[in-house]
């Protein structure tokens, strides 16, 4: 079953007296354990639809699904809450916070939950992306390779049901991006997330189990190699 | 975090602190100045405010104040101590040739009017004599020493109180009354009333007993202009709060200034809490914390700096730098630490509200 469902989304932005139509009608959806690449041309959409999954953004008209759920009219602070527990964010430039430690940030998404210590997990989560030794670095004493590993680690703090990543190799080198991709495919599995991933990285297409080509707004194919 | 986000721009967060601590500074200083004003001027005018002084008056046919007026006076005031004095004035010459002028006061209850640092002023008065402290150090007179006035002896019994501020520079010699009995009333009348509201309606008692529209026969006179000086030590007062109030205006306006380009370049920072689920309210307070702990670490250092100004100042005005200690004066230390914090707090909150209420997708596209 879907963990997340677009149903005929359509998101219209108003920038002046123009509209522009970033979505025009999207149906789209992942299950737990899988991979989808979305890839296209640039303005074509793909951060606006994962901006939607994210439930960072409401479409204009459609619906939002999130474990068949209706979350479309959730109020901003349900949706905080949902993106809370269930949605883990991976972003090109990182995003850390520059004074916290890598621990520290990957702790972030819980620090204000007084009732749970990730504490354990986060270590655990550094360690299986590979900086166990790297605990108490500050972003700047890390390479950009290490800080996105950084940031998957903290994207699963909370345990979530899918992982969100808005071209994760795109400030990387084909080297690391390659090892980050390696680390997403294996906690794809260890946690059982579904992963929605934006990509123009040809390499990403190795490791994705479904491949989602969109266009100008409107899904072109679909492809499950 | 919220220190650890403070520590991020140094500069910027100790600028906007050191604004907060001129703030705190001035505002309790200018406080405990008017605080150290005020008990030196009352403690100056304490003594002579509950006084009402009784002299003969304009249309009176006798020369000075009768007996027969004293006794009236007596009756009319009851409790009230009734000091009738006859004053003069004489050139003392010590042994060692020094000259000092000086006013004469016939008295026989010296202990009503004058304060004594050394030997004891008695409530009659009949052959010693008291003298300036000051007057006594530049003669070196002790106490048993003789001064002569109108070719009588009289031995010091005892030093008075230089009388500050007021009274004047001269100094006086008391002697018994009888040293000065050729004239036949007496000089001055002072009726003590122990405090200024009790000497005013004193006073009006007396003038209304004993004058007319167009008859005075005694004029009475008290320090009513204590009331007014007081009135204007109260409004000096407010006038340097008010300055001080004004440079934490400017403080607080520092804080904001601050807080809203942290938050500015913050912007992204935020919409990543944001998005990973950290509640707005939970943005606000930890903006909010900021502030505080900038107003706190502000107003405590310029609760200490105001406190140095303050012994300082003490020292100088009232010559008791402990004084500042005084809940009158050490009040303004608390009122600008929490000042500080507030000013610092209410500074944050537009920025907090705005960081917090800012939609995480926009935050992420800048
Ligand atoms: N907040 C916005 N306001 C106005 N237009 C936007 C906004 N976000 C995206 N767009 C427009 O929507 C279209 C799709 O943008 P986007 O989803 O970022 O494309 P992609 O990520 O595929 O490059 C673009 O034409 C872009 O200009
Ligand atoms: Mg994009």
């Amino acid at each position: 079953m879907s963990v997340i469902e677009l149903e005929d989304v359509i998101k219209r932005y108003q920038s002046g007296v123009e509209t522009v139509e970033a979505l025009k009608g999207v149906d789209f959806s992942a299950d737990r354990g899988e991979m989808v690449t979305v890839i296209g041309p640039s303005g074509s959409g793909k951060s606006t639809m994962l901006n939607m999954i994210g439930l960072l953004d409401t479409p204009t008209e459609g619906h939002v699904h999130l474990d068949a759920r209706d979350v479309t009219d959730f109020s901003e602070d349900e949706l905080t809450e949902e993106r809370r527990t269930g949605i883990g964010f991976v972003f090109q430039d990182f995003h850390l916070l520059p004074m916290l430690t890598a621990v520290e940030n990957v702790e972030l998404p819980s620090m204000w939950n007084t009732s749970v210590d990730r504490h354990d997990r986060a270590v655990e989560l550094l360690r299986r992306v590979g900086l166990g030794d790297r605990l108490d670095h500050t972003p700047d004493q890390l390479s950009g390779g290490q800080q996105q590993r950084v940031a998957v680690a903290r994207s699963l703090i909370n345990e979530p049901d899918i992982l969100l990543a808005d071209e994760p190799t795109g400030n990387l080198d084909q080297d690391t991006g390659q090892t980050i991709l390696e680390e997403l495919t294996r906690l794809k599995e260890d946690e059982n997330v579904a992963i929605v991933a934006v990509t123009h990285d040809d390499q990403m297409l190795d490791y994705t189990d479904t491949t989602v080509r969109i266009v100008d707004g409107v899904i072109q194919e679909v492809a499950q190699p | 975090m919220a220190w650890r986000n403070l520590g991020r721009n140094r500069t910027r967060t100790v600028l906007a602190a050191l604004g907060i601590v001129i703030g705190v500074i001035s505002i309790a200083s200018l406080g405990m100045a008017g605080a150290a004003l005020q008990q030196q001027a009352t403690s100056d005018l304490g003594s002579i405010g509950g006084d009402v002084t009784v002299a003969s008056g304009a249309d009176s046919a006798s020369d000075g104040v009768t007996r027969a007026q004293v006794e009236t006076l007596r009756d009319i005031v009851s409790d009230a101590e009734v000091v009738p004095q006859k004053s003069n004035s004489t050139t003392l010459t010590a042994r060692n040739g020094e000259e000092a002028r000086m006013s004469v006061t016939g008295v026989t209850n010296a202990a009503a009017l004058y304060n004594l640092t050394n030997g004891d002023a008695p409530n009659r008065l009949a052959s010693g004599a008291l003298i300036s402290n000051g007057t006594a150090e530049t003669l070196d007179l002790e106490l048993g020493d003789p001064v002569e006035y109108d070719g009588q002896i009289y031995r010091i019994s005892g030093f008075l109180e230089e009388s500050g501020g007021f009274g004047g520079g001269g100094g006086q010699l008391v002697l018994p009354i009888s040293a000065l009995s050729e004239q036949d009333g007496y000089d001055t009348v002072t009726v003590v009333a122990g405090n200024s509201d009790a000497a005013t309606a004193l006073a009006d008692v007396i003038d209304s007993q004993f004058n007319e529209e167009d008859d005075e026969e005694l004029r009475v006179s008290t320090f009513g202009s204590l009331d007014s000086l007081e009135t204007f030590l109260n409004t000096l007062n407010y006038a340097l709060l008010a300055i001080g109030a004004i440079s934490l205006v400017v403080a607080s306006v520092a804080i904001l200034n601050v807080m809203l380009m942290s938050t500015v370049e913050r912007r992204g920072e935020i919409g990543v809490l944001r998005a990973v689920g950290i509640r707005r309210g939970e943005v606000l307070r930890m903006i909010l914390t900021e502030a505080a702990l900038m107003g706190a670490v502000g107003g405590l250092i310029g609760a200490l700096g105001s406190l140095l100004v303050g012994l300082v100042m003490f020292q100088l005005l009232t010559g008791d730098a402990m004084a500042v200690f005084n809940w009158s004066s050490s009040q303004y230390l608390l009122f600008g630490f929490a000042f500080a914090v507030v000013a610092s707090v209410l500074s944050g909150v537009y920025p907090a509200w705005k960081a917090a209420n800012d939609r995480p997708v926009d935050a992420l596209r800048s």
